[in-house]
């Protein structure tokens, strides 16, 4: 993103980062740290609040320590305080600006999707095949894909490229759909123990499920019980991991207008 | 508000307590609260080294990686086992399996998936047959 408010630049090459906004009432602890593990602090409006910290401008944004810092202060704040998390890198000339144009300016909106995130959190369900198992499963299947995979164990390097293609096309379809299958069957399994659900795209090739739940913290229990119960029953099939408690990163929705 | 808070034991589930990068791209660069929606003055430009998490599914390179996935399957099987092991196995799962239609598709070259070549076959096979139901 190119620098695009010259004359509103602070002089010292210093911004205003800002992580998300919670209510006003909250406190930070001390070993509360931010991006380049600098010191974070709450800008105040009404009933609500920013969580910023200084950020030089003199260098990019976006290393591993960065990304990780912005996701452990927001991951830390829900837990204790409903959160709205805002996107990596945004960043504003000083704390007065995210007081004005950022708080007052929609000081409504913000705090009425506090009020919704109260007591919830995220929880983030990512599962991955087993290779050998989902190829397996899928060879079997598929009497062609199983064809294929003879001819090509016969033929050179070369002359196999084309049927490798269409063999590795045929797989992807097959995972393809079962991954929508199992998708929905993690829905079904752990959508009455959360409020809400959001249906990531596939990060890798061999995911199976890749799904954002809302979860009352009251349910909290219950839900990691049954995503337990999910990790046995896909045993050998598909490995199963739960993150969370994390903010609400998928359950924010830009209006872009007044609440 | 507190940052020292640990999350609750999960029982078997696999928790991770700090996120792994790829975990952290998809979900914080890719979600959240857009900031220009709500600011557009004071906001300030600053770099932002981007990593795209996501893949495309559908393209050769995964067609090829899929196809020597399969490949590296067959290699791996065959150092792991000797034949007279895949056929007592074969015998063994072979009732369950011709059930299922795993073995009458291609017969004995897809010995290596019928095989019982892990422990825990018995118990993820509740979990295939359901998946099975059209076959």
């Amino acid at each position: 993103m190119p620098a695009t408010q010259e004359t509103r630049r602070p002089e010292k090459r210093v911004g205003c980062y800002v992580y998300g906004i919670l209510p006003h009432d909250v406190e930070l602890t001390p070993d509360s740290r931010g991006i380049g593990d600098r010191d974070v602090s709450l800008v105040r409006h009404g009933q609500i609040a920013a969580l910023v910290s200084e950020v030089p401008l003199d260098s990019p944004l976006g290393t591993p320590e960065d990304l990780a810092a912005h996701q452990r202060l927001l991951d830390a704040a829900a837990v204790a305080a409903p959160v709205l998390p805002i996107k990596f890198g945004a960043v504003l000339a000083n704390a007065d600006d995210v007081a004005e144009e950022l708080l007052a300016a929609n000081h409504d909106e913000f705090r009425d999707a506090l009020n919704q995130m109260e007591g919830r959190v995220e929880y983030l369900l990512k599962a991955r095949y087993v290779e050998r198992t989902i190829l397996g499963e899928i060879l079997s299947e598929n009497s062609e894909a199983a064809r294929l995979r003879e001819e090509i164990r016969g033929e050179a390097e070369e002359t196999s490229r084309d049927a490798k293609i269409r063999l590795g096309e045929m797989i992807n379809e097959g995972i393809a759909a079962k991954r929508a299958a199992d998708t929905r069957e993690a829905v079904e399994i752990l959508a009455p123990y959360s409020v809400a659900t959001n249906e990531r795209e596939p990060t890798h090739r061999e995911d199976a499920a890749h799904v954002a739940f809302l979860v009352e913290t009251e349910k909290a229990g219950r839900f990691e019980e049954a995503a337990a119960d999910l990790v046995r029953t896909w045993r050998g099939r598909a490995d199963v991991r739960l993150l969370g408690p994390l903010a609400p990163y998928d359950f924010v929705v830009t209006s872009g207008g007044g609440g | 508000m507190t940052t020292a808070v640990q999350p609750g034991g999960g029982g078997e589930l696999d928790r991770p307590s700090g996120s792994g990068l790829a975990d952290v791209i998809d979900t914080i660069l890719d979600k959240g609260l857009v900031i220009d929606a709500y600011v557009r003055v004071s906001l300030v430009g600053i770099e932002v080294l981007t990593i795209d998490a996501r893949i495309v599914v559908a393209s050769v390179e995964t067609y090829l990686q899929f196809a020597e996935a399969v490949n590296r399957l067959d290699l791996t099987e065959t150092k792991e086992k000797g034949l007279p092991e895949m056929m007592k196995g074969l015998q063994e799962g072979g009732a369950e399996s011709k059930t299922k239609g795993v073995l009458d598709a291609a017969g004995d070259k897809l010995r290596e998936f019928a095989d019982s070549d892990d422990s825990d076959e018995e118990e993820r096979r509740p979990s295939r047959r359901r998946r099975r139901e059209e076959s």
